[in-house]
């Protein structure tokens, strides 16, 4: 199995952006980059990724809330997942590993190797 | 879009900028936040704006190292730390307030990044300066479909010294390969091949309409009637010339059919003690795609006018040093300044009040809170229209560039922004060579277009910063800032060389002229007298050691 496809959930634009040129440009991955854990949950059966990439701080609906959502549909029920956060405090940890998350990238990132550190963790979940 | 051709650090370094041009709007959104909360009266009124300020900080501190402002990530973390232990202990007194208002001026010096802010364009008269080397201009790519291998090589080549990239094509069979290679600025192509008049039309045609031919199309042909006019309109042509053409002609509608109707955005001074406000004013215009500067301090405003050059400005009235109607008579004294639209932006509803304002200098009143749209507007109106007026009264109308008394004035500016910014100045003072006899032998007609070609290439080969003035008949000034005199050396070497291989046609005759120049630089010179007289004395030896050369002042 590869790494194609990122559902990446961010509200912030700046960051979309810069994260969108590491990913893409960088990473050479597609990219689906949602700005809310709505648009996320509507948008996650379709592009069927093969990673998801959420910020943790959202307005409305927050990236663990967006997770534990996507992790009802059938078919994201297993797919890596990663949050982006600006604070990780071991209990945080805890908790995001119990929703399932792979691994946390703190905020802020280097966008030259924030698709290598995707790409290693993505591979680690996956056995690879 | 052209973006897609960047690199990624070219991407980033872009991201980069735009981050850092936003940044200090961000500050001071949350500076105004923490404003609230020092005036804020009770616990609740407190609590709002530490979780107003929390939600902005936080952004600040995930995101400011991602695009190279590392400082802002740990100031606004800290910032962030202290806002989380008074949500945390429910704790809301003066204390947070007083902690994070002191901590606002770290934050905004270490919003300020020295890699960033030398990479953001300075302002100047003609809009920013552009980036890059001193030759380095965009590369348009025209592709030349011509069965006349002779007519060909020719137009090529004569595109070549106006600065195109020009690609030959012999036959419509190789058309759709040369776009492949890369995308074209525009098409010149004939009609005629293999004898057939029909199917390069239709092949062009067919090419426009199924988008793989998204370019301007120039079509170049011996054949003059209505069938193949009406085929090549069909065909998605935007012009259509008779052979044979020349070159200065085939230049200007490539100029104008390839104009996208982008103009350099207007330039507004926003005037306001209050910097939120003026701030304000600033997101709105610059939204709509404006350049504005806000002035926070009206003492300030002489220079603010001499170094931004706005074409408006926007004066609230009521200021405590120094009123708005004051301001709008100091800017009136100032003669490059006397015909810009003035507009004040103010909570005055008197109309008395209004009146007795406009009277001393302003042009129009627009009442506070305005809505960004009717902003917008008034504003874009009145800039253009001063816009045009002072074309005419600054340009020469024949070439477009500045005329004589506006080239000095200028020249002048350059000097004083020189000497305050300690950079260089190279000025240029150029000359026809043998300019009489082309008028004598062809006529005033030839003439003028020997000038418009010598203009429009000065204007492809220097960059959009540069100052180009027409100082009267054959004679023209070119003034770059920021470049040593070896760098305007190597450029006006160019210039002369392609104007001297631009071939004029005439019913009687082919020609080619050439050009001297001579070159001064400051502050080897450093008044504007000594330095046109420098550069005027090197055009006079370029003139008497054979002409068609460039010679430097010492």
């Amino acid at each position: 199995m590869e790494l194609a496809k990122i559902l990446y959930v961010e509200d912030d634009p700046d960051i979309q952006t810069v994260a969108r040129m590491a990913l893409e440009m960088v990473g050479g991955y597609t990219l689906e980059v949602c700005s809310s854990g709505d648009e996320a949950i509507a948008k996650g059966p379709d592009f069927n990724p093969d990673l998801i990439l959420l910020d943790v701080m959202m307005p409305g609906m927050d990236g663990p809330t967006t997770l534990a959502s996507l992790r009802e549909i059938p078919q994201l029920e297993k797919t890596t997942a990663i949050f982006m956060t600006a604070k990780v405090m071991p209990s945080d940890l805890q908790r995001y590993k119990e929703l399932g998350a792979a691994d946390v990238i703190p905020k802020p990132f280097d966008p030259m190797t924030l698709a290598q550190q995707v790409r290693e963790i993505w591979s680690a979940d996956n056995g690879q | 879009m052209a973006n897609n051709n960047l690199t990624v650090e070219e991407k980033m370094a872009a991201l980069r900028s735009a981050y850092a041009q936003q940044l200090e709007g961000k500050i001071a959104e949350i500076s105004d936040h923490v404003a609230a909360m020092l005036g804020a009266s009770d616990e609740k009124a407190i609590a709002e704006t530490v979780l107003a300020v929390r939600a902005l900080i936080h952004k600040l501190a995930g995101s400011g190292a991602t695009f190279g402002f590392k400082d802002v990530s740990m100031v606004a973390r800290e910032m962030e730390d202290a806002c989380n232990k008074s949500i945390e202990e429910n704790k809301y007194n003066s204390e947070i307030g007083v902690y994070l208002n002191s901590r606002l001026d770290d934050l905004r010096k270490s919003s300020v990044h020295p890699d960033i802010r030398m990479e953001k364009p300075r302002s100047h008269e003609n809009g920013d300066i552009e980036q890059g080397s001193i030759e380095d201009r965009t590369i348009r790519k025209v592709i030349v479909l011509e069965g006349d291998k002779k007519i060909q090589s020719q137009i090529v080549n004569e595109l070549e010294h106006f600065g195109f990239l020009a690609v030959g094509v012999s036959h419509p069979n190789d058309l759709a390969e040369a776009i492949n290679k890369s995308k074209p600025f525009a098409l010149i192509s004939d009609i005629v091949f293999d004898g057939d008049s029909e199917s390069a039309l239709k092949l062009i045609s067919d090419m426009h309409g199924a988008g793989n031919l998204d370019c301007p199309i120039i079509i170049h042909s011996e054949i003059d009637d209505m069938h193949h006019r009406l085929g090549a309109v069909r065909a998605g042509a935007k012009n259509y010339l008779i052979k044979p053409v020349d070159m200065a002609d085939m230049v200007n509608v490539l100029d104008l059919v390839t104009s996208d109707g982008d103009s350099d955005p207007f330039r507004v001074l926003v005037i306001d003690d209050d910097e939120s406000l003026s701030h304000h004013t600033e997101l709105v215009l610059q939204g709509a795609g404006m350049t504005t500067r806000a002035l926070n301090d009206p003492m300030e405003v002489i220079d603010a006018l001499n170094d931004f050059a706005p074409e408006l400005i926007l004066l609230d009235l009521y200021m405590p040093d120094c009123e708005g109607h004051e301001v709008a008579a100091i800017i009136r004294q100032q003669e490059a300044f006397d015909a810009i639209p003035i507009v004040f932006l103010s909570g005055e509803l008197d109309v008395e009040k209004q009146l007795s304002a406009m009277e001393l200098g302003g042009d129009d009143f627009l009442t506070k809170p305005i809505k960004p749209k009717h902003l917008i507007t008034a504003v874009r109106i009145r800039a253009s229209r001063f816009r045009e007026l002072r074309s005419l009264m600054v340009k020469d109308s024949m070439t477009g560039l500045y005329n004589h008394t506006t080239t000095k004035q200028m020249i002048e500016n350059e000097i004083e922004r020189a000497k305050r910014l300690n950079h260089s100045i190279a000025m240029a003072a150029l000359d026809i060579d043998h300019f009489k006899n082309v008028n004598d032998t062809y006529g005033h007609a030839v003439g003028d277009k020997v000038i418009k070609s010598l203009a429009r290439l000065m204007r492809q080969r220097l960059r959009g910063a540069d100052i180009i003035g027409r100082m009267g008949g054959e004679e023209f000034a070119a003034i770059l800032s920021g470049a040593t005199i070896e760098e305007a050396e190597n450029v006006f070497n160019q210039i002369r060389q392609a104007f001297s291989e631009i071939v004029f046609h005439t019913d009687t005759k082919d020609f080619s002229v050439t050009l001297s120049c001579g070159i001064a630089e400051f502050p080897a010179f450093d008044s504007i007298s000594s330095l046109s007289d420098a550069a005027d004395k090197a055009l006079y030896e370029a003139k008497h050691g054979g002409r068609n050369r460039v010679i430097l002042a010492r």
